[in-house]
């Protein structure tokens, strides 16, 4: 049975490592912010969410911290998540291999635009 | 309520997944299902569920469980060791499509098993085939008995051969011709013996070899044949050169020349179309080249063989030197004449293991038949008897009439002769009861030998169903690797009953051959009794 493989990275992966770049949060909240910064397109069903966090804690690019309770939601305590510096290096260096898809994009003319 | 389905449907996952993030899921689902209110939110949040369910659940179950890994993790080198993976046994849902799976491996496994006994890939079927249809390598060799102008004693100087055809093809006997192929009817010509399981090799002028076990010869076509097996390295012009060579020989040699340019026809049509340009084994280009022969013709006497060792040029042991090797190699064996004694009742018993050349052993045979004289009954034990020549046999038959018989011989057309020398001077035994024993290595000439006395209805044939060996094909050599056999005559059988090939003959008294000797002599000590 094979482990979980994060190369190449999966996009629900990409998109939880984005979510954790500014702050630490907790599924429901990985979930809102995921669906945020794609516009809606993108919302992480528990199994997906929980899969891509699994796999990210296995590698090591985010990390658990002690569960506390989010005041918004009432009183459940939740399990945070954190992105590490690894995490970061690597959402940094996937980012910058779509860039570079981008550019290619553009000079073909499929994107307009001269941004990226 | 919508929490409780969703409890449920999340035991659709994994227990370890469950158990990791059981709560969280439930806890997500909670907090969706009480922000999203209306009913499109509402619909969106249960097609995502499930959609997340059927990509996830399958995943997760192909993914390892992360303890598995851990553990495996774990082990300190090639130490057995054991580790508790879980606390809790595995679901009855997952028992039962474990049962299931190992109920349709194990029937896939036991079907594929009983299937795959019968298939045999076809280079190993068609080197089976070639085992069948020549001696192995352990072939015994005889050397020929005779040299040029020695023919008085054939059936009709022709070079007919004895063909063992237990319903595989097989070619027998074989006359070496010189390397023109021509086909042998001179004195010089000699006969090579297949037989599939050893025996006696050559001979010449017609004559067919006898038996005793002497040293392989790499000159002996029935050894080369074998050790040839599957090895060669064909180019075009060889193939191209066999071809034409087949071709040629069938139409010069073949007995029905109007099949003959059929099969020759067949074979240049496979030629033109490529066929055999992939073919560069020089076994399988002979065993393709016969079965397309035997395709077109339904003769299982037509044969093509390949070499690896070089095929004599000249017919082996034609020399002077042979025929001597020949002769010490029977006179050790008492010309296979292993037995001859007389049993309790004053029956005869004679065991004889090949009918040996007439030139070399006649005097043998004399003696031993004349030590029997006086027996009131006689068995001839044929069970080792492998075949030999056709004028041993039927100067052996001679002794059990008191007038010539036609000995019908299917591989050699109607001659002079093809009878008996009855009466034989001196001789008693004419009237008294034979048996002969039989078994299924009883072979060839031996076969003749029973068949003919069966047809005369003069002996009582004693043991098992013979091995079914009749006709022959008469050896044509192509170069150094190739030679081929071609039934150059087609005698007419005067019985009404088609004869032995592939189907042996008929024991009269059916015993296994173990037993054949004891029966016969409480038949023959009956028959004597009621005298």
């Amino acid at each position: 049975m094979p482990k979980r493989k994060l190369d190449p990275l999966p996009s629900a992966a990409f998109q939880i490592l984005l979510s954790l770049a500014e702050e630490d949060l907790h599924g429901y909240g990985i979930m809102r912010q995921v669906a945020e910064q794609t516009d809606g397109r993108v919302r992480l069903g528990p199994g997906t969410l929980y899969s891509s966090i699994q796999s990210l804690l296995e590698e090591r690019l985010i990390e658990e911290l002690d569960p506390r309770e989010d005041v918004e939601l009432g009183q459940e305590r939740r399990r945070y998540y954190r992105l590490t510096s690894s995490g970061r290096k690597l959402a940094r260096s996937e980012a910058e291999k779509l860039a570079g898809f981008l550019r290619v994009a553009r000079s073909r003319k499929i994107l307009r635009g001269n941004y990226v | 309520m919508s929490e409780k389905i969703y409890a449920l449907l999340l035991r659709l996952f994994p227990s370890h997944f469950r158990k990791a993030y059981g709560d969280e899921a439930l806890q997500l689902f909670r907090d969706r299902d009480r922000d999203e209110n209306g009913f499109i939110p509402r619909f969106r949040l249960w097609f995502d569920l499930l959609a997340d369910l059927a990509i996830s659940v399958p995943r997760e179950y192909f993914y390892a469980d992360p303890q598995l890994l851990a553990a495996s993790g774990q082990r300190l080198g090639c130490t057995p060791s054991f580790y508790f993976l879980g606390d809790e046994s595995p679901r009855p849902g997952a028992l039962f499509l474990g049962g299931m799976l190992s109920l349709v491996a194990l029937f896939t496994f036991s079907s594929l098993l009983s299937q795959g006994g019968n298939h045999r890939p076809r280079n190993s079927s068609a080197r089976q085939l070639r085992r069948g249809t020549v001696p192995s390598a352990s072939a015994y060799k005889r050397p020929a008995p005779q040299a040029a102008g020695d023919t008085s004693s054939t059936s009709g100087g022709e070079n007919e051969t004895l063909a063992p055809t237990s319903g595989h093809p097989t070619m027998v006997s074989t006359p070496f011709t010189p390397a023109e192929g021509k086909p042998g009817k001179s004195s010089s010509d000699a006969i090579l013996l297949y037989d599939p399981s050893h025996t006696g090799q050559s001979s010449s002028s017609g004559q067919r070899d006898t038996g005793s076990p002497m040293q392989p010869t790499p000159g002996d076509a029935a050894t080369t044949v074998a050790t040839a097996v599957g090895h060669g390295n064909l180019d075009a012009a060889e193939r191209q050169r066999v071809v034409n060579a087949a071709i040629a020989n069938l139409k010069q040699h073949y007995v029905y020349p109007d099949m003959a340019q059929k099969m020759a026809e067949a074979l240049l049509v496979k030629e033109k179309r490529g066929e055999y340009d992939a073919i560069t084994d020089g076994d399988i280009f002979a065993h393709q080249l016969t079965k397309q022969m035997r395709d077109v013709s339904h003769d299982m006497h037509l044969e093509l063989v390949y070499s690896q060792d070089p095929l004599p040029p000249q017919p082996a042991g034609q020399t002077a030197e042979g025929l001597a090797r020949y002769r010490d190699a029977m006179k050790q064996e008492n010309c296979t004449f292993e037995k001859v004694e007389i049993l309790p009742h004053n029956i005869g018993y004679l065991k004889l293991n090949f009918f040996p050349d007439r030139s070399v052993c006649e005097q043998t045979a004399t003696a031993a038949m004349a030590s029997l004289n006086n027996t009131d009954a006689l068995i001839v034990d044929l069970r080792d008897n492998r075949g030999g020549m056709p004028d041993m046999v039927a100067l052996m038959a001679s002794y059990f009439f008191d007038h010539p018989e036609y000995f019908f011989n299917p591989r050699e057309n109607t001659t002079t002769e093809s009878w008996t020398h009855s009466p034989v001077p001196g001789n008693k035994l004419a009237d008294k009861p034979v048996y002969v024993l039989t078994s299924s290595r009883t072979f060839s000439g031996a076969e003749q030998f029973c068949y003919d006395l069966k047809m005369l209805k003069r002996v009582t044939l004693v043991g098992e169903t013979t091995g079914g060996g009749a006709h022959s094909g008469v050896w044509h050599r192509i170069d150094d690797h190739f030679g081929m056999g071609i039934p150059e005559t087609k005698p007419i059988n005067p019985y009404a009953t088609p004869d032995w090939e592939g189907t042996g003959v008929e024991p009269d008294v059916r015993v296994k051959a173990a037993d054949a000797l004891a029966v016969a002599e409480n038949l023959a000590q009956s028959k004597l009794q009621k005298k």
